[in-house]
């Protein structure tokens, strides 16, 4: 795979840079105490609260005040590691999961943390009201808290033990129950300035200028947190993040704030290293989103010759400059437990893709062109707009007509999930560690309108949601990856959606922030252990 | 001497008048020059001007050749900017022709309205609209159209007003004309040039809307335009400048081009309207 050896070339011609610039860089080196980390933050959002909006976006802030169960790990058992559970087992019925909570926590103004808090937040957030949580706890019906440092999740229904480890990560944000108990939860003053239990305080947020954190002195980790203070400064141009690190006013630069084109250069100054580790467990989707009551789109051939008519290659080279991954079906390559090769594929092949379109019986007018689509690209990325650039080329090559519609992000999700006034969109999905999390409903039929990032496309296929539904109560872990390979093959062969690459994010830092990208979802951890050299 | 002569006397006006022919002569013959459509991909991505003269300018970030898309550019920023300065001005002549010439309540009511779109600065109107109505090329004409006619309506009515007066007009009103057709046919006419003389700066500040409003993604995605090209190059500006300063330059001579040459026109007429 020439992408992949490109990133870690890069990378590691970086690091090599770095070394050679900087004797004194430090992976073995024992963390230094004190000092204040600023970083480029493009975005504000206004609800901090991780167990109510489990997104990226809220985590990069959030995850450093408030803590989940477990974090992911690069070696840690089932690619997980203790945070406020010490451990988790799964009953073999699949009816329950017993955590064992951490001792001496305390939230961070001076109370316990105890197993109540944990319940309370399972039942009364992640379960009701979590954008992710709604559909992995769906089934669960009570916590119970023997003592205060157990807590027995209890299922209705048997629930795989392994979609709930492969939540935990994201999902399982832990907030006070003496907080949140009064009063509405969504109104809570809480979720603008959260209290948590994790190694740094929120301090304050002015808008359009930074957020700050403070240390936690009271953290349960031992020394830790080593950093006195942490700045997001907002930051939403993504061309001045570049410029702030190379002018050192910010000391880092996450999940690709440095523009991809930018990188070469970057990488190349002094005392600056870019790094393209930390972000496994936060792989992105470039996806084609399909509207089914397109007659035309509706036809599994036309979806064959739209997926044949893209070349793949091209867009992880020139879209995403080689830091990307070409994808070949709804789970990326990167995933340890679930990934599959054998499905039919789709090579760049243009005259197939124009003979498969004459055979569904949409040949070519006098002027070349077959039928017209409107094709919405989702604003939040750069590459999600340019790759919608070449799409509209690459359907122009098979006799498409493609008019490209721009909107902004409330009106483009407004316009595919609730409206549904789209033939084709492109879409950004993220793959959560486990498809039952927010892969599964990207094809599965019966979603309700307006549900983002779900089925929108009015496709219905029995089959599939037979294998979803059998797929999400098969309780054995190695029959239940099987079920997933299947998805994978039927999703490919009848594409309800085109998968087109998988990609993550860089992080381009000083080479004095230590212990970088050590986790699976470094920018979306706690950052406990991250350092200052100088 | 002839205005043409006049107009040739004055180096500016000339500098104006060949920047505009040119710029007509790219938008005329971007279909012969580049007949293949701008956006398709004509070569490696990023390639640096001047580098291979099949691709003279280089290409973009997707390898789309920067050449055809400055030509082709160059027929929607003319495109918009006459279109918007036509319709601009026709609204604003009709609406300060009736205000000027009806007087009375339906003068009040239209300055009224005339102020109340003048208070709005023209780009955040133009901008609230599109972001409502959807961003197409028809739309784009109208949001700037709405922003720009206050001016010629103002214009407009100054002139009826003195206009109105003459002894021609109260001669038709005698011989029982139409007041509408009195207020179009005998006034407009003669009410029309120094309204005619706000079409460079309109034309000018029209393209430089479009632009501004395709630099922030909000012209219409299926053409191509200066100000999105600018806006597409803006994110690799440190590793390929030219991408934004090609079109950036187009951009600053066009508007120049149009001011010089509408200064010109302006100015020579006006020693012919005071010789006469």
């Amino acid at each position: 795979m020439s992408d992949i050896s490109r990133r870690t070339l890069l990378s590691g011609s970086a690091l090599l840079l770095a070394s050679t610039a900087m004797p004194a860089i430090g992976w073995t080196q024992t963390p230094k105490k004190g000092g204040r980390l600023v970083l480029a933050a493009d975005s504000e959002p206004r609800n901090l609260n991780p167990a109510i909006v489990a997104s990226n976006g809220v985590f990069f802030i959030s995850s450093k005040i408030v803590e989940t169960l477990a974090e992911a790990s690069f070696d840690g058992k089932d690619g997980l590691e203790p945070r406020l559970a010490l451990s988790w087992e799964g009953a073999a019925d699949g009816l329950s999961v017993t955590f064992k909570l951490r001792e001496g926590v305390k939230w961070h103004d001076g109370k316990p943390f105890t197993s109540a808090d944990v319940a309370f937040s399972a039942l009364q957030i992640w379960k009701p009201l979590q954008n992710l949580g709604r559909t992995v706890f769906k089934d669960l019906a009570s916590v119970d808290t023997p003592d205060d440092f157990t807590a027995v999740f209890k299922f209705a229904k048997p629930t795989p033990f392994q979609l709930i480890r492969n939540a935990l990560p994201a999902l399982s944000s832990v907030v006070p129950k003496h907080v949140y108990e009064v009063g509405k939860i969504e109104e809570n003053p809480a979720n603008n300035a959260p209290i948590g239990t994790g190694p740094f305080k929120f301090g304050e947020y002015k808008a359009g200028q930074y957020y700050k954190l403070t240390r936690n002195a009271d953290y349960w980790g031992k020394d830790e947190p080593y950093l006195d203070e942490i700045i997001y400064q907002v930051l939403p141009d993504r061309t001045s993040a570049a410029a702030a690190l190379e002018a050192e006013e910010i000391q880092l630069a996450a999940f690709s704030a440095v523009p991809l084109a930018d990188l070469d250069r970057i990488s190349k100054v002094p005392g600056l290293k870019v790094i393209s580790k930390g972000y496994e467990g936060l792989t992105y989707q470039l996806v084609v989103e399909i509207n089914h009551r397109r007659k035309e789109l509706a036809d599994v051939k036309v979806r064959q010759a739209i997926a044949h008519a893209i070349d793949k290659d091209f867009v992880v080279k020139t879209v995403f400059l080689g830091y990307a991954a070409t994808a070949t079906g709804p789970v990326p390559k990167n995933d340890p437990q679930f990934y599959t090769a054998d499905v039919p594929t789709y090579p760049f092949d243009v005259a197939k893709a124009n003979a498969l379109l004459d055979e569904a019986g949409y040949g070519k007018a006098d002027d070349g062109k077959r039928f017209a689509l409107k094709l919405l690209p989702a604003p939040y990325f750069n590459e999600t707009k340019q790759f919608g650039d070449y799409l509209r080329q690459a359907l122009a090559a098979i006799g498409i007509d493609a008019e490209i519609v721009n909107n902004d992000a409330p009106a483009h999700i407004k316009a595919v999930y609730t409206d549904h006034a789209f033939d084709l969109a492109v879409g950004p999905p993220v793959f959560r560690g486990d498809p039952a999390i927010s892969t599964t409903i990207l094809v599965q039929s019966g979603i309700p309108d307006g549900v983002p990032f779900s089925n929108q496309g009015g496709y219905k296929n029995d089959a599939l949601d037979a294998l979803i539904a059998k797929a999400s109560e098969t309780l054995d872990t190695a029959a239940r990856t099987d079920l997933y390979k299947e998805f994978q093959k039927e999703v490919a062969a009848d594409l309800p959606l085109i998968n087109v690459a998988e990609w993550s994010f860089i992080s381009v830092a000083r080479d004095t922030v230590g212990n970088i990208a050590n986790n699976p979802r470094w920018a979306v951890s706690n950052w406990a252990d991250t350092y200052l050299e100088s | 001497m002839s205005p043409l002569n006049r107009l040739l006397r004055r180096p500016e006006a000339v500098a104006g008048a060949f920047i505009l022919a040119v710029l007509f002569a790219m938008a005329l013959s971007a279909s012969l020059l580049f007949p293949s459509d701008p956006q398709a991909i004509a070569g490696p991505a990023l390639l640096p001007s001047f580098q291979d003269w099949s691709l003279p300018l280089g290409t973009d970030r997707l390898g789309r050749d920067v050449l055809a898309e400055l030509f082709h550019g160059a027929r929607t920023s003319l495109a918009v900017g006459l279109a918007a300065a036509t319709a601009a001005l026709f609204i604003g002549a009709v609406v300060g022709t009736l205000a000027g010439f009806a007087g009375g309540l339906v003068d009040e009511v239209l300055m009224r309205i005339t102020d109340a779109f003048q208070t709005v600065p023209s780009f955040l109107l133009a901008l609230a609209f599109v972001s409502v109505v959807g961003p197409s090329l028809g739309i784009v004409v109208a949001a700037i159209a709405l922003g720009a006619w206050t001016g010629p309506a103002r214009v407009a009515r100054a002139e009826v007003l003195s206009i109105r007066e003459r002894d021609y007009v109260a001669g038709a009103r005698v011989i029982g004309m139409h007041p509408m057709a009195i207020a179009f046919r005998e006034v407009l006419p003669n009410a029309l040039p120094p309204v005619l003389a706000l079409s460079s700066v309109i034309v000018a500040a029209a393209i430089l809307t479009e632009a501004a409003l395709s630099f922030l993604g909000l012209g219409d995605p299926n053409r191509v335009t200066w100000g999105g090209m600018i806006a597409e190059g803006r994110t690799v500006l440190r590793t390929a400048p030219f991408l934004s300063i090609v079109p950036g330059i187009a951009l600053v001579l066009t508007v120049l081009g149009i001011y010089l040459a509408g200064e010109g026109v302006v100015e020579t007429t006006a020693v012919r309207r005071s010789l006469s």
